[in-house]
């Protein structure tokens, strides 16, 4: 094993990954003074527009903030991606893809419990008087944004019904709106975890206690924003992913939690309250509504010693969420395909967390992309977010779009495309015809192939007549004779 | 309370959340608006936060809340 991967494997902690990062050129600190609005804003929007080799930007003098450090674009570009996955960088999109196809489900996952006492997060902690703004260097992401939002919040919960299962815990980035000094809105739908887990709370009077986990291991970071199986451990996975142990302890209300996280904030949601949340600009490039979402109260906050408060520029592309969950989204559906279809070579679901999607496919037989498209729609993250799928031969890499393009305008037959109208679809899609519903699109760009010869269709002639027909008869009488 | 008018539905409600400091001098305060829950800081630039400067698009009607859907209804 070579030393980057042994390095990778070494990592711990947000602070771990920052200092190879910055050994390797890709973490930079902004020592001039900047305003929270919009220097922050400016700063990493410029930054993403290099989605190859963009550093993660270190903040640390802020107007009014003195003394404290944000950073943005952990995960903001390819480059920072192969070093979390012990690659060098410049290794393209398509190597990056294999590599974590290829440990996908692959290796056993190692957790270890730190004693609380002992867990960095704990370092630092309040349990009153608690102002959320005294801790966060917040700032409005966009500019009409309703508020102030953590947009690379880690959200660890147990399922009310059954808190005592690790599996049912549930790891997901929800974003989050401060609504006072004390209190956030979270938002989700119900096909997502957390929305499940508050129905269930809401449904039973259950309370539901969460543990909001900022500055983290930046394996898990990729996890929580990948679907995997409700009653998966998203700690396992990014366990099993980095071939390393995941160090966990205890927030101060039974979540299990990263031990070495930056910030953990303890909260309980007010059953049955909801507050006005929103606009966010949201992935696929435009403002979400507003709407009313639950409210959670702060019980505690932990923290290590001098926080690093992690946060996500997220609007209209290139972002950070391209590039931090761009491979993690196409992975589990490339898995899950193979299951039934080993022809399945590569998926690309890289754009607007797979709004679109590409898939190398080997056709078995002559329309079989198709059939192969439609299972890919059937897949967790399908069912919600593949509206359009380009579906192209195996000799075509999805992950280079000049190729696609020569598979659109090469191999693309104008009846070959199927619309699927009134699907579900993605709330905060824009081109819904309503939120939550719209209309699929695939597109078979694999070349064409004929049906399976089935040669002549020459007619069997049975035998009739005369000596046919008394057959019948004889029959009819031995069966009527065998009744008596 | 602040008499300040929220940026984005008009209430005169907003409360003070927070004040940034530097040494012991105040440089920006974050306020929240009670009716619509606008949060903002006062030296954001006036496209945010600003009378008249603001985009339209983005208002809020505080006299008409029950027009903004709730979220998991069951």
């Amino acid at each position: 094993m070579n030393d980057l991967a042994n390095r990778a494997r070494g990592i711990s902690s947000l602070r771990d990954f920052l200092e190879l990062l910055e050994s390797e050129g890709q973490a930079i600190t902004w020592n001039e003074r900047v305003t929270l609005e919009p220097d922050l804003r400016n700063i990493a929007v410029a930054a993403s527009r290099d989605a190859n080799g963009a550093p993660a930007i270190i903040f640390d003098n802020m107007v009014g903030y003195p003394g404290k450090r944000t950073v943005v674009g952990v995960h903001g570009s390819w480059d920072n991606i192969a070093l979390l996955l012990g690659r060098p960088k410049g290794t393209t999109i398509r190597e990056l893809f294999f590599e974590i196809a290829g440990r996908w489900g692959d290796a056993e996952a190692q957790i270890s419990y730190v004693p609380e006492g002992q867990a960095p997060v704990h370092e630092c902690r309040t349990e009153s008087g608690i102002n959320l703004y005294d801790i966060l260097p917040v700032y409005r992401i966009n500019e009409y944004d309703g508020g102030f939002f953590l947009g690379k919040a880690s959200v660890a919960s147990r399922d009310p019904e059954d808190p005592d299962n690790f599996g049912k815990q549930n790891v997901g980035i929800y974003r989050l709106q401060l609504q006072g000094p004390d209190s956030f809105s979270l938002m989700t739908i119900p096909s997502h975890d957390m929305g499940r887990q508050i129905m269930a709370a809401e449904r039973t009077g259950l309370p539901l206690k969460i543990a909001v986990m900022l500055g983290n291991h930046p394996g898990l970071a990729v996890f929580a924003a990948t679907p995997i199986g409700y009653e998966e451990s998203e700690y396992a996975y990014a366990s099993a992913m980095m071939g390393a142990p995941i160090r966990l302890t205890k927030s101060g209300n039974g979540v299990d939690i990263l031990a070495d996280s930056e910030i953990v904030i303890e909260a309980e949601m007010q059953l049955g309250e909801r507050v006005l949340e929103g606009p966010f600009g949201e992935f696929p490039g435009s403002y979400s509504g507003v709407r009313k979402a639950p409210l959670f109260k702060v019980t505690a906050v932990s923290h290590r010693r001098d926080p690093i408060f992690e946060n996500i520029y997220i609007g209209r592309g290139w972002t950070e969420h391209d590039t931090l969950i761009g491979l993690h989204t196409s992975a589990p559906i490339y898995a899950q395909l193979r299951k039934d279809f080993p022809e399945v070579t590569a998926v690309n679901a890289l754009y607007q967390h797979g709004l679109t999607g590409i898939i190398s496919v080997k056709n078995r037989m002559a329309g079989f992309a198709k059939t192969v498209a439609m299972r890919a729609l059937s897949t967790p993250h399908g069912v919600m977010y593949l509206k359009n799928l380009i579906m192209v031969d195996a000799d075509v890499d999805p992950f280079d779009l000049n190729q696609v393009m020569w598979a659109l305008s090469t191999r693309t037959r104008a009846d070959d495309i199927i619309v699927l109208p009134n699907m579900p679809a993605v709330p905060i899609d824009p081109s819904a015809v309503v939120p939550g519903k719209g209309h699929r699109l695939i597109i078979d760009a694999t070349s064409f192939m004929r049906p399976d010869p089935i040669g002549e269709a020459h007619l069997v002639n049975p035998p009739t007549g005369p000596d046919i027909d008394a057959l019948s008869k004889a029959i009819r009488i031995l069966q009527q004779g065998a009744a008596k | 309370m602040s008499d300040t008018l929220c940026p984005r539905c008009s209430s005169a409600s907003a409360i003070e959340d927070y004040r940034g400091r530097e040494e012991d001098t105040v440089v920006w305060t974050i306020l929240r608006c009670k009716a619509c829950c606008f949060s903002w800081r006062d030296s954001e630039p006036a496209s945010t936060i600003g009378a008249g400067v603001r985009s339209a698009d983005f208002a809020v009607d505080a006299a008409n809340l029950d027009r903004y859907p709730k979220i998991l209804q069951q």
